[in-house]
């Protein structure tokens, strides 16, 4: 099955996209990510003001059957996160690039660079 | 791993493939919400030719049956099912059964996939001194639910007799030949389940296809089973526990003649009492713990889910009896501990596809 996978994005291998705009990275999960889950029924979202550390844990999304946790793909600060999602997180499964979860003050801008391509994440996601 | 006769199907549908009991089956097709909506306004199809199939027959099956499990199977009327766990000595749970009367000296059992072997052995070991045939026929046997309202009528179609009780079966002609047709299931809608073989299951299952039978797979039928609070082996029902642990004392019945487990089931004090809960806000999982409202944990979670036909988080949970004087009654509120917060949950009485009332 082919995935909708944005030129202009980048992502992790744990199935998240992040947008980069100067040192703020909006952060959502993929279209493949969101295909596996299936109905998206419930997401937690950090703090507005939460210090993320890359690789940690900063939310949950659960589809009716499992739970999986978001993980930081940079460390940072929660500027702002989508209240939208918890009256209607099935937007996700509808519009994966448009429904951000977290937008996160980058504490390192270089770590943007760290996080692949859309060409080298098409290859995670066919190694699946 | 082993996979139905009907992988080549679940895959052109599109089915997300996942192992359950040693089988690679269809965990869903279009969507979990989807499937469950279908089942309780329409119909639906599953494919759960992973279960095992035992026959049983000779002069002595009823009577072995009966001796086998701890609901009362003897005063059943010919064609009639009868769920029932399967108790050892000491009435911890085997796993638990539908055993159909097909005919006074032939009943068939159908067990749970996981327990297959494990059931077979006990059974078997039970045997010597019956006058009885007893053979494990889940290999060559497929087994398609069709649940939902329109069950009767989809089936009407392709020519099945379905003027049948709830919790009836018989042996019947059909548009594939003759098959097994019983009006059982685990979905808490009327509907019907189709034993037969597997030649027939592919032209059964593509001929529901034709009709617009929606695919259901085993996350739906899991959900469904919940929301009408069924036990499931594995979650409410183990070899830890006795039925009377699982709110199943309807299906031990004490005043039938002797059965295997009867002793020391008369005797037991229930550990456990299981309880359905509703939460407004997050969704319980299997495992998390429950606590009473002085915080106290007093049980846990053994099956959670969110709810389709309720939006809401629903859950089974088994409260230990030896940790509080007071079990938390109907309409009475407890927390569901959820990634180290607690959250709020209703008590109720009632299955939760009924609207779980307090």
């Amino acid at each position: 099955m082919s995935h909708n996978i944005p030129n202009d994005l980048k992502y992790t291998s744990d199935h998240e996209w992040a947008k980069i705009d100067n040192d703020v990275a909006t952060i959502g999960i993929t279209d493949f990510a969101q295909n596996a889950l299936g109905d998206i029924v419930f997401v937690e979202l950090p703090q507005v003001g939460a210090t993320l550390d890359k690789g940690a844990t900063f939310g949950v999304v659960e589809s009716i059957k499992s739970v999986s946790d978001l993980y930081a793909p940079v460390d940072g600060e929660v500027l702002e996160v989508n209240s939208a999602l918890e009256s209607s997180p099935e937007d996700i499964n509808q519009n994966p690039y448009e429904s951000w979860i977290v937008k996160i003050q980058l504490k390192n801008p270089k770590q943007a660079q760290e996080l692949l391509s859309a060409d080298k994440y098409t290859e995670v996601v066919e190694a699946q | 791993m082993k996979h139905t006769s009907l992988l080549a199907d679940h895959l052109a549908l599109g089915a997300k493939m996942g192992p359950f009991a040693g089988w690679d089956m269809p965990l869903q097709y279009s969507g979990v919400k989807q499937e469950v909506m279908a089942v309780r306004e329409s119909v639906g199809m599953f494919d759960v030719s992973h279960m095992g199939e035992f026959w049983v027959k000779g002069p002595q099956a009823v009577e072995f049956v009966n001796h086998l499990i701890t609901n009362d199977f003897a005063s059943a009327e010919l064609g009639k099912a009868v769920y029932s766990p399967l108790c050892r000595e000491d009435g911890s749970v085997i796993d638990d059964l539908i055993a159909y009367k097909l005919a006074a000296e032939e009943v068939l059992i159908c067990v749970n996939a996981s327990n297959i072997e494990k059931d077979w052995n006990w059974i078997k070991s039970k045997s010597s001194g019956f006058k009885i045939d007893l053979t494990d026929e889940s290999e060559q046997t497929s087994l398609i639910a069709i649940q939902g309202p329109k069950s009767s009528q989809i089936l009407s179609e392709l020519d099945f007799n379905t003027s049948i009780d709830t919790y009836a079966t018989l042996r019947t002609n059909s548009a594939f030949g003759e098959v097994i047709l019983a009006r059982t299931g685990y979905t808490g809608e009327d509907g019907f389940e189709v034993f037969c073989t597997h030649e027939q299951a592919v032209l059964l299952w593509r001929a529901l296809s034709g009709l617009n039978v929606v695919a259901c797979g085993l996350a739906a039928r899991d959900v469904l089973r919940l929301e009408a609070c069924y036990p499931l082996y594995g979650h409410e029902l183990s070899d830890e526990w006795t039925p009377l642990d699982a709110a199943l004392k309807w299906t031990v019945k004490l005043d039938k003649a002797d059965f295997i487990g009867k002793e020391a089931l008369t005797n037991y004090q229930p550990r456990f009492r299981l309880i359905k809960l509703i939460l407004e806000r997050g969704i319980p999982r299997d495992g998390y713990a429950v606590k009473n409202t002085n915080g106290d944990i007093i049980g846990k979670v053994t099956s959670g889910s969110m709810s389709v036909v309720l939006g809401k988080g629903v859950a089974l949970a088994m409260i230990e009896l030896a940790k509080l004087a007071n079990v938390p009654k109907s309409g009475e509120i407890v927390a569901v501990v959820i990634r180290n917060q607690d959250y709020p949950a209703l008590v109720v009485k009632d299955a939760f596809l009924k609207g779980g009332r307090a």
